[in-house]
């Protein structure tokens, strides 16, 4: 897959910090890439940077096979939600999304019709004609993903774009992304590792301006799949002792029971498996562990995958402080 | 990114926008009304004057025409205005042919029509155009570029400091929206202007009536023009204030300064220090009275100093947002 992002030695310093150290990673093309990291970890000023809004001290960012120093040859191509922007207050909703696309080169009519049409998508087609104030935070914060959807760009850039959404609004928006992966590169940045982990298959750990990790979610995980699984009963201690002897198998660990092995109950275990061996498969080692549990007579209720990513997550950045 | 790179129709796009957004914000109606509340404050202290000294001399037994107090003020006034415009008279040369000898402030001292203190300048402001609004318009040059800060001071400013110029950094180059909300911001100062000197000198004609219709509007027009040409450079040096500084109130307070602290040190400093009132050349306060001079020479030279000048501040201005983070 080529890559659609080429980010090469970013450096910023802000005063005395120093907000991003060499930074460089791609993004391949057609893939939602999650940038994650704790706190002024530098996302957002990543993401500022990719976008000609900050001026990095070294590095160069190519979007497209363009240098974003020259943002405006990406005209249309490259769209962003950016953090804490503010939409001008005294000026009615279409006629700032109308503003946008036609500098984006869209005649007056065919702006119009595509505002509308995106309001729909984020269901703010009511508040067309309002003003900024008067709309909620989350209202505000779906009309700032509207303008990143607007028109047709190859790539998005989504600064935190579920964060002040109540749950059903963040699926919907969640749901939306999937949707525009078919014809654009999205490159998402979180705080919600469940969020990265249901959406992304490619990510990048920051952690004090530096980069930690990048790569798939699948190759950053495969040394630590979590998965949830209840059973019908807790294991005993031989079982336990068993299926941990399982190939692929690294870890099993209980979360909660209810109930004794003996006279039985449910019970709840966080099983972690390890695909980096050579020849490893997920799929046989799942299908190993459920055999084992199935032979000894113990029903496995549900199987959920886990919370690897936070897990990885919190590990890297330990190691990083 | 270069000048030549400039994308016309989004230039033109962002200043059509950005005239439609002033024009709904509060700084624009702010300036609107102070310009207005200014220029006809101007007006009607100087028709009260005349109207005040018309009942005197009522009241007196006495009878005289509004054109012949007009001409009793002109004659006290010519001395304020020679000194306003930087004219020295002389009242001693005989003879008119004679008179080439500049002045301080760059006029000629002649005997003219309106006494032995007569100059080419005031006795082309105040005898062969219409004084009262050449009186006015004095004013109005000194006065309208103090309240330029008003309405340009929030070019970029308010936008950089709410981030929401993030929204269109991404769909235009920093010169096209630099340039674009310069030229929105003068079309709107300019109309404002328009609009403000329509109305005195329309008032004027109707109140007063002792000037021709024709005369008043041709002069009129040319106030407007020198008062347009000179508010320009006023509006780039606020364009280069508001890409440098993020706070909308301290862009207002520092161009606001600038605009009034550079004459008045001129002025005081140069009481002390001659070399001092070279300051105010760093402003076009220097030149802007040469925008009503009779000699076109001087009129051009004085446009083309505030075009001097305004590019300066442009460049200074476009400079510094083309690199900085926003």
């Amino acid at each position: 897959m080529p890559d659609t992002i080429h980010i090469d030695g970013i450096s910023k310093r802000f005063g005395s910090v120093q907000a991003l150290d060499a930074v460089a990673f791609d993004v391949p093309e057609r893939s939602i890439f999650g940038l994650l990291g704790p706190n002024g970890a530098g996302k957002t000023t990543l993401f500022s940077i990719m976008a000609n809004f900050l001026k990095a001290d070294a590095g160069t960012v190519e979007v497209l096979g363009l240098d974003t120093r020259r943002i405006s040859r990406l005209q249309g191509r490259l769209t962003i939600l950016p953090q804490d922007a503010r939409f001008q207050r005294n000026v009615p909703i279409l006629d700032q999304l109308v503003f946008f696309r036609l500098l984006d080169g869209s005649t007056r009519r065919e702006a119009e019709k595509e505002v509308v049409r995106t309001l729909e998508l984020v269901g703010l087609e009511t508040v067309a004609q309002r003003h900024v104030g008067t709309l909620s935070h989350g209202m505000i914060k779906r009309l700032g993903i509207s303008q990143a959807f607007l028109g047709h760009p190859e790539v998005i850039l989504l600064d935190e774009p579920t964060s002040g959404l109540d749950p059903a609004n963040a699926r919907q928006i969640r749901e939306l992304i999937k949707t525009l992966q078919e014809r654009a590169t999205i490159m998402v940045s979180s705080h919600n590792l469940d969020e990265i982990q249901e959406l992304c298959d490619h990510v990048a750990i920051l952690d004090h301006g530096k980069l930690v990790l990048a790569g798939s979610i699948d190759e950053i995980t495969k040394a630590g799949r979590e998965y949830n699984i209840a059973l019908s009963r807790p294991l005993r201690d031989g079982e336990l002792q068993a299926l941990r002897s399982l190939d692929g198998v690294r870890a099993i660990t209980p979360i909660a029971a209810v109930g004794h092995a003996k006279l039985g109950g449910s019970a709840s275990y966080l099983v972690t498996l390890d695909v980096s061996g050579e020849g490893a498969d997920m799929d046989d080692i799942v299908a190993a562990l459920l055999r084992g549990l199935l032979d000894r007579g113990i029903t496995p209720r549900t199987l959920t995958e886990g919370r690897s990513l936070e897990t990885h997550f919190l590990e890297v950045t330990a190691q990083q402080s | 990114m270069s000048l030549r790179d400039l994308n016309r129709r989004h230039v033109r796009l962002i200043s059509l926008y950005w005239t439609r957004y002033a024009v709904r914000s509060g700084g624009a109606i702010v300036f609107l009304m102070i310009a207005l509340l200014f220029g006809l404050g101007v007006t009607l202290a100087m028709l009260s004057s005349i109207e005040m000294a018309r009942q005197r001399v009522a009241a007196d037994g006495r009878d005289m025409t509004r054109a012949e107090i007009v001409a009793v003020f002109v004659k006290s006034g010519r001395p304020i205005a020679q000194w306003a415009l930087g004219v020295t008279p002389e009242p001693d040369q005989a003879d008119p042919s004679q008179a080439g000898r500049q002045s301080r402030g760059g006029g000629m001292s002649i005997r003219g029509p309106s006494g032995p203190q007569a100059d080419p300048w005031t006795t082309f402001l105040l005898d062969e155009r219409p004084a009262l609004l050449s009186a006015i318009l004095l004013i109005l040059l000194f006065g309208m570029p103090r309240l330029v800060p008003f309405i340009a001071f929030n070019q970029i400013s308010g936008d950089a400091q709410s981030r929401g110029l993030r929204y269109v950094l991404l769909r235009t180059e920093r010169a096209n929206i630099f340039f674009g909300r310069f030229i929105g911001t003068t079309i709107f100062t300019v109309a404002v202007l328009a609009f403000v000197v329509a109305t005195i000198t329309l008032y004027l004609g109707l109140k007063i009536k002792i000037y021709p219709g024709g005369q008043l509007a041709a002069w009129g027009l040319h106030g407007f023009l020198a008062l347009a040409i000179l508010v320009v450079p006023y509006v780039a040096l606020c364009s280069w204030f508001s890409a440098s500084i993020d706070s909308p109130f301290l862009s207002l307070v520092s161009s606001s300064l600038v605009v009034s602290a550079v004459p008045l040190f001129a002025f005081f400093a140069g009481m002390k220090w001659e070399a001092a009132a070279y300051v105010k050349y760093l402003l076009p306060s220097g030149v802007q009275n040469y925008l009503l001079h009779p000699d076109l020479s001087h009129s051009l030279g004085a446009a083309a100093a505030c075009l001097g000048y305004t590019l300066v501040f442009l460049f200074l201005g476009y400079r510094h947002f083309e690199k900085r983070d926003l």
